[in-house]
């Protein structure tokens, strides 16, 4: 009976705190490694725009080592999107070493933000000017509609033209005239809150005698559990509803120790 | 004989020590002295980048100006006040003084670009946009330079305050630096730069 008790108990107070672990999930600075081009945490980007994305940027890498990164969250949880951007990339380090040519664009859809933010390398000919006329004339106009997913793939499309024609490839993943056809919102949770919360109630309920410290011991890793590089379809949030994997692609290799001065531009709406 | 060999094993064992020991503390020293001359570089740095950006935001101020000026006609005042505070900028020759005139500068231009709310055609003006563009991707660009910055200063400051620190940055000759601390005034009148 007490042990029951003091299982419920811990389980009672371990409750709100995963919830709210969960909650914050990704939210703050400390998003894994991406291991896609396309890391859709806010759940804004269709499908079809996701993947081709990300076919796209993927053979912009091959072609010419530029690492750009298109990131959507819900919330940079209170801290100025520039800051959250220049924090990532500090991390993440896109872009090839001495090349510093990264990009990172970042959309946070609760706070109505985006930035752009473009490495050392890229500044020259991806100017904040050019960086904030993208915003204004094609982005803008899509997230006032509300149309989030076309307004990231054509914006970033644009700019990933820029970036080929001026290193002189042609990408063949890139659609010659119209945007793709917008696809269904699909629906479905985010793994990233309900994995996590099965296994923390599996290791509870199994757990018998280990309690307190054993348990927390493994919420690092449960959480911790998604950033794997490389790609593979295991349930990071959103991505593709926690299903199968459409392109043929690898995935997202990692940062090669780019740099990033705080270039770029940003807006809201 | 045997006195003798027992003497000299002594003597031996007395000297190694003494080498390991004196190497342990040649070592040591020439460690916390390197980390002085590291420390006060990174800092150095570090402040290179944040003038290259404080220069860059003075560049682009005559053109901006030159944009604004066509349409805001009655804010003579707030130009003169800008161009004052960047001769005053080019004048300074002390991180102190750079930083004093550069927040005072901050001020100033986010008061500039908002005129755009008193002058409507400014806003549409594709020329003040771009600049506005420009000017907002420096001021970013300070930021983070002046955050970066004021790690490095952080961590030579408080080796310099260290026991064994200040004894070895008074060694190398390095000296404490001065914190890039934003003004509470351009805190709050550039809300694009937060840091």
């Amino acid at each position: 009976m007490r042990r029951f008790f003091v299982t419920s108990s811990v389980f009672l107070l371990a409750f709100p705190a995963i919830l709210v672990v969960n909650a914050s999930c990704y939210a703050k600075g400390d998003l894994p490694m991406p291991a896609q081009y396309v890391e859709d945490y806010a759940n804004v980007i269709d499908n079809a725009e996701e993947n081709s994305l990300n076919g796209i940027l993927q053979e912009l890498e091959q072609k010419t080592g530029v690492q750009y990164i298109v990131l959507t969250v819900r919330t940079t949880s209170g801290i100025p999107i520039e800051q959250f951007a220049i924090e990532l990339t500090d991390r993440w380090k896109l872009g090839q070493k001495g090349k510093d040519n990264g990009i990172l664009f970042v959309l946070a859809s609760d706070d109505r933000k985006y930035r752009f933010e473009v490495g050392y390398g890229l500044e020259e000919f991806i100017t904040d000017q050019y960086c904030g006329s993208i915003g204004r004339e094609i982005l803008l106009p899509y997230l006032k509609k509300g149309d989030y997913s076309n307004g990231i793939y054509q914006a970033n499309l644009e700019i990933v033209r820029k970036i080929a024609s001026q290193a002189g490839v042609e990408l063949t993943a890139m659609p010659k005239l119209s945007p793709v056809p917008i696809e269904q919102k699909r629906i479905g949770l985010p793994c990233c809150s309900v994995l996590p919360l099965f296994l923390f109630l599996f290791l509870l309920f199994s757990g018998g005698g280990r309690r307190g410290m054993g348990l927390w011991f493994f919420l690092p890793f449960m959480l911790g559990g998604f950033g794997g590089y490389g790609g593979g379809g295991y349930g990071r949030s959103g991505s593709y509803g926690g299903g199968g994997f459409g392109g043929g692609f690898g995935g997202f290799g990692g940062g090669m120790g780019g740099g990033f001065g705080g270039g770029g531009a940003s807006g809201s709406w | 004989m045997k006195n003798f060999g027992k003497v000299w094993a002594v003597l031996i064992v007395i000297l190694v020590v003494i080498l390991v020991f004196g190497l342990g503390i040649f070592k040591w020293y020439i460690g916390g002295y390197n980390r002085a001359v590291g420390l006060d570089e990174a800092a150095k740095t570090a402040w290179s980048n944040v003038d290259t950006a404080l220069q860059r935001r003075l560049d682009l101020i005559p053109n901006l100006i030159e944009t604004v000026k066509g349409y805001a006609t009655h804010e003579k005042e707030l130009f003169e006040n800008i161009a004052n505070s960047r001769t005053k900028y080019f004048q300074a020759d002390t991180v102190g003084a750079k930083i004093e005139a550069s927040n005072e500068l901050s001020g100033l231009l986010s008061r500039l670009l908002m005129l755009q709310e008193n002058y409507p055609q400014l806003k549409a003006n594709q020329n003040f946009l771009a600049l506005q563009d420009s000017l907002e991707g420096t001021e970013n660009r300070i930021a983070v330079a002046r955050t970066r910055y004021n790690e490095a200063a952080k961590l030579l400051n408080s080796y310099a305050r260290e026991f064994f620190g200040s004894f070895f940055c008074k060694r190398a000759g390095v000296m404490k630096v001065e914190y890039f601390e934003a003004t509470e005034q351009a805190k709050t009148e550039v809300p694009k730069v937060q840091f």
